[in-house]
């Protein structure tokens, strides 16, 4: 879109530096976010996609690691009976067991999610390092 | 024994309206009152969620119901753990960043529309006053365990101390007093679980076998204070004084049959060792299932108990997420990040506690059997430290507990009436400070009135079905209005008052005793099986029927929810709102 302010055509000289090959509204980032471009709603759905797909998958390995628990043992009554040092399994397990695993996977999402925001704003904000340097 | 534990009660009562009273003076503006301005760092933050959410159930409930229904009622501190994580991963960090101050806010700015607040608004009062009813039940139980007094004298003394103290302080006051409230319930269920652990050994293993039925490790006499029903698992010789079915006995040697017997109070009954333990009426096992399975049947007679299991496992999963006394503390937290931090270290807090309910519950059934004679389940956390430890040590103990099972009533109904009376003052009666007072202390009120009727259930199933409504009305509202672009406001009031309506409907129809067998009693006493379901479906059914509904502004408030807050700051500066 050619500026109305812009000298005339024989005035114009450009020169080509280095850094300013990757000019910045070329390349789909902040400014697409901002005005809601189509660019920028693909960034930010695929954004929104690898952070809900985190969460699902963090959710469903903790429900296969707790909620499995009383249909194996419905299918398998043998397993509800076992001992441990004279203690029911079903005591150890839903006594102790399970709560390293929520955390674990709590420690995980929270490692992971903070991971894909700041790999998010790398890509759209490349500059934004400098700022903060 | 009552002194000491009349002097703890009321320590942790002056202790809790002094803290209290220290935010009188910094809370002045009705955003003070409601978030506590924004400014609590993680780790005090995550101690005053825990403190506001390990309510009665938890403290007295859990155990409870492990001693009388077996360990599958596990699940029930299970669940109000991993409600924590699907917080986590679902909610916490966009909510934040959201930054509204109710879920009724978050509908309304979301979806925009004042009908759709004024729904939401109506639910929360619902999940709130559901919620209020065990906390005083377990204020009644423990007065009239400790001191005697009728049930509603301990209803109505939380009632006006919890009213009064949230009238005059508001949360900024509350933060510090639910943190403080954390770690007195820790210590509180902690110290006597290890200490009577460690006084009591671990000899007498044949108890923990599956039978239902425990047998008396070594020769024991039990006297009954009150007149009690009570079955005898197996015939046994015995040794009576007292009433007990038509006669009078007299140190007479008696032979008891498997059958069912009528006690009179005072009487007392000393049984050999390995005689089976009696157990009273209100202790039963609602189902013929082993002690240790995995399963779960409070609430539902016994029928169905996989299906039963599976209703306590989604409603405390996903009923976290919905619960309005816990959401408003995630903005509390400076950012997303924070929000996160904080409900991991929330995670952690509540995985610490809840191994002791499970420890004490195992102590009963190992060394102090006569406790199946309670009147009331709800009562052996109360009772088990001098039954275990004679003397002063049981004493300070059991003062101890009744300390920490009065600080869970005082801070998670201090938790809800802030939500209750907030939601009343803010969006149906739109006033401030004033209004919140007056609000605070009507609906404490109402709720102590509601307490006085429904005395016979367990407090875990009670508070297991406040979950129950919310996972089945605003976890779907939460879920789907953070991921899903096409929510509109009518699929979520649609959803919201079809699912909780459903899952409402349910559950007082089981209080009224509507169904008690077969699969009647599993979809009526544990509704969000099908209520969850039910709800996430009418809202997406309906939302995608209404897309010409879809909010404007709906990508720029995805992106608000997800982004980092420096990045989504540099996208919307200029653009100025949401």
């Amino acid at each position: 879109m050619p500026d109305p302010q812009t000298p005339p055509p024989v005035r114009q000289l450009v020169v080509w530096r280095h850094d300013q090959v990757h000019v910045p509204d070329d390349f789909p980032g902040l400014g697409d976010l901002r005005d809601d471009t189509s660019h920028g709603r693909l960034l930010a759905r695929s954004y929104l996609r690898a952070q809900l797909g985190l969460s699902l998958m963090c959710l469903a390995i903790a429900l296969a690691a707790t909620a499995s628990f009383p249909v194996i043992c419905a299918l398998a009554p043998a397993v509800g009976r076992i001992t441990l040092a004279g203690l029911p399994l079903t005591l150890i397990v839903l006594g102790f067991a399970f709560y390293p695993v929520l955390l674990a996977i709590g420690w995980f999402y929270n490692r992971q999610a903070r991971q894909l925001e700041a790999r998010f704003t790398d890509l759209v904000d490349p500059q934004r390092k400098q700022h903060d340097a | 024994m009552p002194d000491a534990m009349i002097g703890a009660i009321a320590f942790v009562t002056l202790l809790t309206i002094m803290v209290g009273a220290r935010g009188i003076r910094v809370a002045r503006t009705p955003d003070d009152f409601m978030v506590a301005a924004r400014q609590v760092p993680p780790g005090i933050n995550a101690a005053a969620i825990s403190g506001e959410y390990l309510s009665a159930a938890s403290f007295l409930g859990i155990a409870g119901l492990v001693v009388s229904q077996g360990l599958g009622s596990l699940w029930y501190s299970v669940g109000y753990t991993a409600g924590y994580l699907v917080l986590l991963l679902l909610v916490a960090a966009p909510l934040r960043r959201f930054g509204a101050y109710t879920i009724p806010d978050f509908a309304a700015g979301r979806l925009g529309s004042r009908g759709l607040r004024q729904v939401a608004t109506a639910l929360v009062l619902v999940i709130g006053w559901f919620y209020l009813l065990p906390q005083m039940k377990g204020a009644g139980i423990t007065l009239q365990w400790i001191l005697g007094t009728p049930y509603w004298v301990g209803v109505a003394t939380l009632g006006v101390v919890v009213s009064v103290n949230i009238a005059m302080g508001g949360m900024k006051g509350i933060t510090f007093v639910q943190c403080f409230q954390y770690w007195v319930k820790l210590c509180a269920i902690g110290i006597p679980a290890i200490v009577l652990l460690m006084a009591t050994g671990h000899d007498s293993a044949r108890n923990l076998a599956p039978e239902h039925s425990p047998v008396f490790p070594q020769a024991m006499v039990v006297s009954l204070p009150q007149a009690t029903d009570f079955t005898l698992p197996g015939p046994t010789e015995a040794t009576v004084t007292g009433l007990l079915g038509q006669h009078q006995f007299r140190s007479q040697a008696v032979h008891l049959c498997a059958c069912r017997y009528s006690a009179g109070a005072g009487t007392r009954i000393a049984f050999r060792a390995g005689a089976p333990v009696p157990v009273s009426l209100a202790m039963a096992p609602s189902s013929a299932q082993s002690w240790d399975s995995p399963l779960l049947t409070a609430g539902t007679n016994g029928a169905h108990p996989l299906a039963a299991t599976y209703g306590v496992i989604i409603a405390t999963f996903f009923g976290a997420i919905g619960l309005p006394h816990i959401l408003v503390r995630f903005y509390t937290n400076p950012d997303g990040e924070a929000a996160r931090r904080t409900t991991l270290i929330v995670l952690l807090l509540l995985s610490t506690f809840y191994l002791f309910p499970a420890v004490l519950a195992v102590l009963t059934r190992l060394h102090a059997p006569e406790l199946y004679l309670s009147n009331d389940s709800d009562s052996i956390v109360l009772a088990l430290p001098s039954l275990l430890l004679p003397g002063l040590p049981g004493e300070l103990l059991a003062a101890l507990v009744a300390a920490g099972a009065f600080a869970a009533f005082l801070s998670t109904s201090s938790g809800l009436l802030v939500s209750v009376a907030g939601a009343l003052s803010h969006d149906f009666i739109n006033g401030g400070v004033t209004s919140f007072r007056w609000c605070a202390i009507a609906a404490g009120a109402v709720a102590t009135v509601a307490a006085l009727l429904i005395n016979r259930f367990s407090l875990a199933l009670l508070v297991g079905w406040a979950f129950a409504i919310a996972a089945s009305s605003f976890c779907p509202l939460m879920v789907l209005g953070i991921w899903w672009r096409r929510l509109t406001r009518a699929g979520a009031a649609a959803g919201i008052v079809v699912g909780g309506g459903a899952c409402l409907s349910a559950i007082v129809a089981t209080m009224l005793g509507a169904a008690t067998t077969g699969w009647g009693a599993v979809l009526l006493g544990q509704p969000a099986i099908w209520t969850v379901a039910l709800a996430f479906t009418v809202m997406i059914v309906v939302s995608l029927f209404t897309q010409q509904s879809v909010p404007a502004n709906v990508n720029q408030v995805m992106l608000r929810m997800h982004l980092p807050e420096a990045l989504s700051r540099q996208a919307y500066q200029g653009t100025g709102r949401l």
